[in-house]
């Protein structure tokens, strides 16, 4: 879908005549021949073409060449293989950062690049590219690594690092961070919000660091005001059980369904989370237990009773729906607190933001997104380069600044003293929501082949919003399945 | 006559129903986001937001990346064209050994799907030293399996006695093919051209993957600033669309005769 150019070049067409060759074996051409005959009248009939003889026998020798070639390709771009030693920096006179962020956020990323670079001209600086979205970034840096040549740095997930750990392309964040001269102090340390450090680090690879938050957000309940007062509620639920009696009084008193669900993998990880359950336990998942069952029959009581539907993936019309006043809930990251206050500009009175529902509030949990940076195994002054810039990027004041320009969340506890946050968290009620989520967040394994077990999660969700399959069904078959995947590993 | 009416009928409901989604489109581009994510279908804007126009333009340099992108595909095209003339000649017109199997080969690698491709030629494009050049853009497909297919078909349907009358003349091979075969030819070369121009412009994750500076990336990278990981602004999407589907729409009109001429006459559909 994303090469929507070369790919239709070469897969349509490709598909498509060699659907025609593989039906007709071989005789597609003489078919063809006589039609373009045909076009001219009175033409004689000029020398047989035919490929050979025998059409079955190329063919067959056909197949086996293009099956040879694909699978030697394929062996080339694989990726996994391990390469070892150092890779040559894509640009030996900039630290290249390759980055997903666009218009605005792309532009006060870039204003915070450029005041690094001012401070410091005589040394390598510091260039921001974006290169499309997470999935391109991880084919370019992927192809990059079969290449031989990497930028200083990227954004990734846990998932995609965990690969290119596989592939030696990553170095660690610890030797940096215990620099005495260049690294970070022991109260700077602290000043991290423990989850966004503790997500970086690979239980696969020794537990060491290689990543670094770079942004950050947390699972929320995005909620219509005026939905809620008109089903008789005055704000939004802290338990499940307010949560499911809210939805039924919405459908009820308004006849709206009130929850449309994006299906995701993190959402239901955050659930989880704020059953009190966890989603591993070693490498077991925990996909059957009491928590994972809990929230898998939430989800199958919100669609039997029509609750609660499923929107397209990959669309946001949950946002849409909810800034219409068409659905009372959401469950989105709080970096999507920005787009929502886009779509209700007009009304901001009528929305708010808050803690996903708990099954106890006293001990409340919810799930830790976003992208972090990592850096690739250069040059000694590239990496040291990209060290130093994302020493400053999440330094308390630019990590603010990041924050209120972005809608992400600032990653310092010493945040709360700033005076622009302070402000900002003044202007609206919900804004403080998301940060004051930071302190019991979690974030999702990072184990190699748990982008795979995020698939299946998502396919579990979709069984039971579905009703193909009943909640604790979907989850044992889950637990299964997710076990083998990662067993794998 | 009642007969004729109820086809043109039909044919008209068909015409609008493939319309529809492209006027959608069109007026998005002056809605507000409110109304161009609203969740009732809004056909026509309440107030035409003009500056959607500004807006979009300031957020990518699209002038830029409209010059980059004519540029390619202006190349790719005539590269694709000169080189699907001359191999689809010899492989019509040519005895030599191994002339089967040669095409064979050609028609091959058409049936290796992009993805697969990618890594092995970026590599290949790093090695050349070609990253974030003109060349990455355009080289790689300057030559397509497809339009050579297409070609030989159309030289096959030209009756050999032209050839040989142009031999008695003195005419040779090369001759032959550029006084005589290709202009017989023609509705194939502009199918040929058309769709390696569609392909060229609308290629996006190659131009991606090979560039990183904004002086040399194209119009259909700049239609993904609109789209983030929270949230697509559709009516700035819609409004880059337009303007970047235009030229495309205007070239298919102006080879649409030629266009139809070959698709009917090598049975290609859709």
């Amino acid at each position: 879908m994303e090469d929507s150019g070369s790919g239709f070049r070469v897969s349509g067409f490709g598909s498509r005549v060699s659907g025609i060759g593989f039906a007709i074996s071989g005789r597609v051409e003489l078919l063809l021949d006589r039609r373009c005959r045909d076009r001219i009248p009175g033409t004689p009939n000029p020398k047989p073409q035919t490929l050979n003889p025998k059409p079955q026998t190329l063919f067959a020798l056909l197949f086996l060449l293009v099956f040879t070639v694909s699978l030697l390709s394929a062996g080339c771009g694989g990726g996994n293989g391990v390469v070892t030693g150092q890779f040559k920096p894509i640009n030996a006179t900039a630290a290249v950062f390759w980055d997903r962020q666009t218009t605005e956020t792309a532009e006060l990323l870039r204003t915070i690049a450029d005041e690094f670079n001012a401070k410091r001209p005589a040394a390598l600086p510091i260039k921001v590219e974006h290169t499309g979205g997470y999935k391109e970034i991880f084919q370019k840096v992927t192809a990059s690594i079969q290449a031989g040549a990497l930028p200083s740095m990227a954004v990734a997930y846990q998932s995609m690092t965990a690969e290119y750990i596989q592939a030696g392309a990553v170095v660690p964040f610890d030797p940096f961070i215990s620099d005495p001269v260049a690294g970070l102090s022991p109260a700077d340390l602290e000043d991290f919000f423990p989850v966004v450090l503790e997500t970086n680090k690979y239980p696969d690879a020794g537990n060491k660091m290689y990543s670094f938050p770079f942004c950050k957000s947390t699972l929320m309940l995005y909620f219509n005001r005026k939905v809620l007062a008109d089903a008789g509620f005055d704000g939004p639920p802290k338990t499940w059980t307010e949560f499911l009696e809210q939805c039924r009084q919405v459908k009820a008193k308004t006849g709206k369904a009130a929850y449309p669900v994006s299906v995701d993998c993190s959402a239901i990880a955050g659930m989880i989370f704020s059953m009190g359950g966890e989603v591993m336990s070693g490498r077991q998942t925990l996909f059957d237990g009491p928590a994972a069952i809990k929230t898998f029959e939430i989800l199958e009581t919100l669609a039997k009773e029509k609750l609660a539907y499923q929107i397209p993936p990959g669309t946001y019309d949950d946002e849409m729906a909810l800034s219409q006043g068409s659905a009372a809930f959401t469950m989105r990251s709080s970096s999507g607190r920005t787009s929502i206050a886009l779509l209700m500009k007009d009304a901001q009175d009528d929305w708010g933001m808050t803690a996903i529902p708990q099954d106890d509030p006293a001990h409340p949990s919810t799930v830790l997104f976003g992208p972090n940076v990592c850096i690739f195994n250069t040059t000694p002054e590239q990496q040291r380069v990209a060290w130093e810039f994302i020493k400053f990027f999440t330094s308390p004041e630019t990590s603010v600044r990041w924050a209120l320009g972005t809608g992400y969340l600032p990653i310092r506890r010493s945040s709360a003293n700033n005076p622009g946050i302070k402000k900002f968290w003044a202007e609206w009620p919900y804004n403080r929501a998301a940060f004051d989520c930071l302190p019991f967040a979690k974030s999702e394994p990072n184990l190699a082949g748990w982008q795979e077990v995020r698939t299946l999660v998502e396919t579990a969700e979709t069984e039971v919003l579905t009703g193909v399959k009943s909640a604790k069904d979907a989850a044992t078959a889950l637990k299964q399945k997710a076990d083998a995947v990662l067993a794998r590993q | 006559m009642i007969r004729r009416l109820i086809l043109y009928v039909f044919l008209l409901a068909g015409a609008l129903f493939t319309t529809l989604p492209f006027v959608w489109m069109a007026t998005t581009a002056f809605k507000s986001l409110t109304e161009a994510v609203s969740p009732t279908l809004v056909w026509w804007p309440a107030q035409w937001q003009w500056y959607n126009f500004v807006e979009t333009f300031q957020a990518a340099p699209f002038g830029r990346y409209f010059f980059n992108s004519f540029l390619v595909g202006f190349v790719v095209t005539t590269g694709v064209v000169l080189t699907s003339l001359g191999a689809a000649y010899a492989f019509a017109r040519l005895d030599f050994p191994g002339r089967a199997l040669l095409f064979g080969i050609v028609l091959a690698t058409m049936m290796i799907p992009f993805e697969v491709t990618l890594i092995p030629n970026y590599v290949l494009i790093r090695n050349l030293g070609w990253y974030n050049t003109y060349a990455a853009l355009i080289v790689p497909w300057c030559a397509s399996a497809f339009s050579i297919f297409l070609m030989r078909q159309a030289f096959m349907g030209l009756p050999s006695d032209y050839f040989d009358a142009a031999k008695v003349d003195g005419c040779g091979h090369l001759r032959f093919l550029i006084r005589i075969a290709a202009p017989l030819v023609k509705p194939a070369m502009v199918t040929v051209g058309l769709f390696a121009f569609l392909g060229s412009y609308n290629s996006l994750l190659w131009p991606l993957i090979v560039t990183s500076e904004d002086t040399m990336r194209v119009v259909q990278v700049g239609l993904t600033v609109f789209s983030g990981a929270e949230g697509v602004r559709l009516h700035l999407l819609m409004c880059a669309s337009t303007i970047v589907i235009l030229p495309t729409v205007a070239l298919y009109f102006a080879a649409q005769r030629y266009f139809l001429e070959s698709s009917l006459g090598s049975g290609i559909k859709g």
